[in-house]
């Protein structure tokens, strides 16, 4: 297979999925502010946060209110994560590769693009806004199905995957360390069960949540959760063990599975439950520069 | 309402199914009929089901104007261009003649140069052409192939017969249209192909695979095959990636070829993999920014050096644009005696040069009965047809003519054939031509018909796609 073919698969799973966790991040937002709507402490930084692009929002906005976060994560141009760049990055990555892809594959995307790029955000009724996110996701889910269920197992396959979930890594320990941290942090408001549980609904995991640890939601238990489970497809163990799949299919891969063995032995020894915040977010910060050296390795060794 | 040839629009040209009696040609009498027990409201059906057949499969083509590129639906008109298989064998011939004879005359024009001594042409023609590669001079290559892949334009007179019009030696492109076109109409058309004994054409991928494999200068027995296309804004980037996965090689681009110690190389995940042979769909003048444009970022550098050390083969090779040559073309008969000591099977249209002065006398006195074209233009861009002009249009063109006289040719305007064309809501007579390929390695092979390119305005000769033309596919019959 040709590097750059294998680049471009990479890169649009990782655009695909990250548009994916955009969306889940902001549809939890949406439905936490219409369950406290009088809860001022809630509002749209830890989106921001999550993302680490503050200064490039600031640079254009002052206030992080609902209208310039959701325009400023869908529109902008600067912001590369925006769902519109996302979106366009995808496109790019899939021109010269979309015959060694499913059609189906193709047509979600482009459903999706036009979906995502056909109206502004701020031109969105109130009413149909969630639907308008929630429908992103399912769109998602609808491309990586077309693949999952019609490409042939493959190094085509292999470096979708693998893009994927490298970029679910990353964006799961983000979306905890954010969660997390500023919220528990400021003490304003108490970080309630119901929050712990839109943590969980952010990345789908209620329901195996809930078959998993049959208590309380809470930080303890929904952090381990999230991060050791190994059978739950959105947790960060998991993902990792998908890495290493992937990576035990595709040739040169020596350094690259001592490097996620490390990981992932890292993920399974540390103690979680005791960790507070600080060291929960030494730990997140940890991981999320070790998926980055993994990805510098993945470039340097098939791209 | 039925379709009637009765009151079918004739014009004076040749029509490929209506007689000037207004009764159907004999070996088109069954599909004559066909059409005419269809109604109005039929041929609307066909029309929209062929377009939406082709909108489905993405076939497109990009278009290139000065506000920027476009991407656009192939236009196929769904009547077939049909042609009695007696009268395809004897063109069959006539191409294989043409392209050996020229490619004879390409290794020869690099090597011993007999033809350039002979005589018969001006040696300075081809040694000062900017098609005249220096670095290829001593080269010689297995089968003497140069043009492996070639496409000769063809059109019928007003007396019905085949005449060559050029021959595209670099990178001629079309030949997956004229896959695709016989696609849709087994679609949109099954109960013809039933009833008629239509001959297939969808060996070409499988041939042009063999073609590649008879131009390695290697000895493996499986070796490395390549498609090297510019990148997807390229008018015809669909066709290489059509072609590519229909052959199952990989479509590169220049960046993802290297050339180390003179071996031309691609980067795989697995590491460098040697490549042997390239089918590249890139002017030579971008192949190598060492010894061509060197701006071109399409390119590879070094793969000149890895082709003239035998590493390498280059599909078509670099220099045989020099046959390419509106200029050249007129000799074609000449070679064909000279190379092959055969006569010519196909006849050209007789072709003037302007540079010299008592054929340019002819075609300034005879402008209105004439095409001029320059020599080395294709896509039928800078052609201008005579009788179109108005007085200060001729004088502008004769001023343009006398500035640079070599770089023109003149042949008198041939009243192209033409067949029956959907156009809104009837059938008219429209002008034609013909794109067969020929394929040039251990064998030489034609595809059964071609590309058949259709001007779609009324009167017109115009039949290039990216200036409005269609196109129909091309049957083959025994009749």
């Amino acid at each position: 297979m040709l590097s750059r073919s294998a680049k471009h698969l990479y890169w649009l799973a990782r655009y695909v999925e990250r548009a994916e966790n955009i969306a889940r991040m902001i549809d939890v937002n949406l439905e936490l502010i219409l369950d406290f709507p009088d809860d001022h402490s809630l509002n749209w930084k830890p989106l921001i946060d999550t993302l680490d692009i503050n200064q490039l929002f600031e640079r254009k906005y002052k206030n992080y209110n609902e209208n310039n976060v959701l325009n400023f994560l869908f529109e902008d141009k600067k912001n590369r994560s925006s769902l519109n760049n996302c979106l366009e990055m995808s496109k790019y990555n899939i021109e010269t590769i979309k015959d060694d892809l499913p059609k189906t594959a193709n047509i979600s995307l482009n459903y999706l693009y036009d979906h995502i790029l056909s109206q502004k955000i701020s031109k969105v009724h109130q009413r149909r806004k969630l639907q308008h996110i929630t429908n992103i996701v399912s769109m998602t889910q609808n491309f990586f199905g077309a693949i999952n269920d019609n490409l042939s197992r493959g190094y085509e396959f292999e470096f979708i995957r693998l893009g994927r979930f490298v970029e679910r890594t990353d964006m799961i320990s983000r979306i905890i360390d954010c969660l997390c941290i500023s919220k528990g942090s400021k003490q304003t408001h108490d970080f309630s069960t119901m929050e712990w549980i839109s943590m969980l609904s952010t990345l789908s995991a209620q329901d195996a949540f809930r078959k998993e640890s049959k208590g309380e939601a809470n930080r303890g238990e929904v952090i381990t959760f999230l991060l050791k489970n190994d059978s739950f497809p959105r947790s960060v163990f998991r993902s990792l063990i998908t890495i290493e799949t992937c990576l035990k299919n595709l040739p040169k891969n020596t350094k690259l599975l001592q490097m996620i063995n490390r990981i992932i032995n890292i993920s399974e020894r540390s103690k979680l439950h005791n960790f507070d915040d600080r060291r929960l977010h030494l730990f997140l910060d940890n991981l999320q520069k070790n998926i980055s050296k993994i990805d510098s390795k993945i470039h340097s060794t098939y791209f | 309402m039925k379709l009637s040839w009765s009151k079918y629009e004739l014009s004076k040209s040749y029509d490929e199914y209506i007689t000037p009696k207004r009764t159907v040609r004999g070996h088109l009498r069954k599909i004559g009929n066909f059409f005419e027990s269809l109604s109005f409201n039929d041929l609307q059906e066909l029309d929209s089901a062929t377009k939406s057949a082709i909108k489905s499969m993405g076939i497109n083509f990009r278009v290139y104007s000065d506000e920027g590129s476009e991407e656009r639906t192939w236009p196929l008109d769904f009547i077939p261009r049909i042609i009695k298989k007696s009268e395809w064998n004897v063109v069959e011939k006539g191409l294989k003649q043409r392209t050996k004879a020229l490619n004879y005359f390409i290794e020869d024009c690099y090597n011993e140069q007999s033809f350039l001594n002979s005589g018969i042409i001006s040696k300075s023609l081809i040694t000062k052409s900017k098609y005249f590669l220096k670095f290829c001079k001593g080269t010689k290559l297995p089968n003497k192939s140069w043009a492996h892949i070639s496409g000769s334009d063809l059109i019928k007179d007003i007396k019905g017969d085949f005449h060559v019009l050029e021959d595209n030696l670099r990178v001629p492109s079309g030949v997956s249209y004229m896959l695709e076109n016989r696609y849709v109409m087994k679609r949109v058309f099954p109960d013809l192909f039933l009833h008629y004994g239509v001959s297939k054409i969808d060996e070409y991928p499988t041939k042009l695979y063999e073609c590649l494999l008879d131009a390695t200068f290697s000895k493996l027995k499986n070796p490395e095959i390549v498609l090297l296309t510019p990148g997807i804004y390229n008018s015809a980037y669909y066709e290489h990636s059509y072609l590519a996965q229909q052959m199952g090689i990989d479509l590169v681009e220049g960046s993802d070829l290297i050339v180390k110690k003179n071996i031309v190389y691609k980067k795989t995940i697995e590491g460098l993999q040697k490549v042997d042979v390239i089918y590249r769909r890139i002017d030579d003048d971008f192949l190598d920014p060492e010894v061509g444009n060197p701006f071109s970022v399409i390119g590879v550098k070094g793969l000149i050096r890895a082709w003239r050390n035998k590493n390498v083969a280059i599909v078509n090779a670099p220099g045989c644009g020099i046959a390419d040559d509106k200029a050249v073309y007129s000799y074609v008969p000449e070679m064909i005696n000279f190379f092959l000591k055969e006569e010519p099977i196909l006849p050209n249209i007789k072709t003037l040069m302007l540079s010299i002065k008592e054929e340019r006398d002819y075609v300034f006195e005879n402008i209105k009965k004439m095409v001029t074209k320059p020599v080395s233009e294709s896509g039928g861009y800078g052609i201008s047809i005579g009788k179109n002009l108005n007085e200060k249009e001729i004088s502008k063109l004769k001023r343009l003519l006398m500035k640079d006289p070599k770089n023109y040719v003149a042949q008198p305007l041939i009243d192209l054939s033409t067949s029956p064309t959907f156009i809104r809501d009837s059938l008219f007579p429209r002008h034609l031509d013909l794109r067969p390929f020929i394929l040039s390695g251990k064998q030489t092979y034609v595809t059964v018909g071609g590309l058949t390119r259709v001007a779609l305005k009324r009167g017109s000769t115009v039949v290039n796609s990216s200036q409005g033309g269609g196109s129909k596919d091309t049957w083959i019959i025994d009749a």
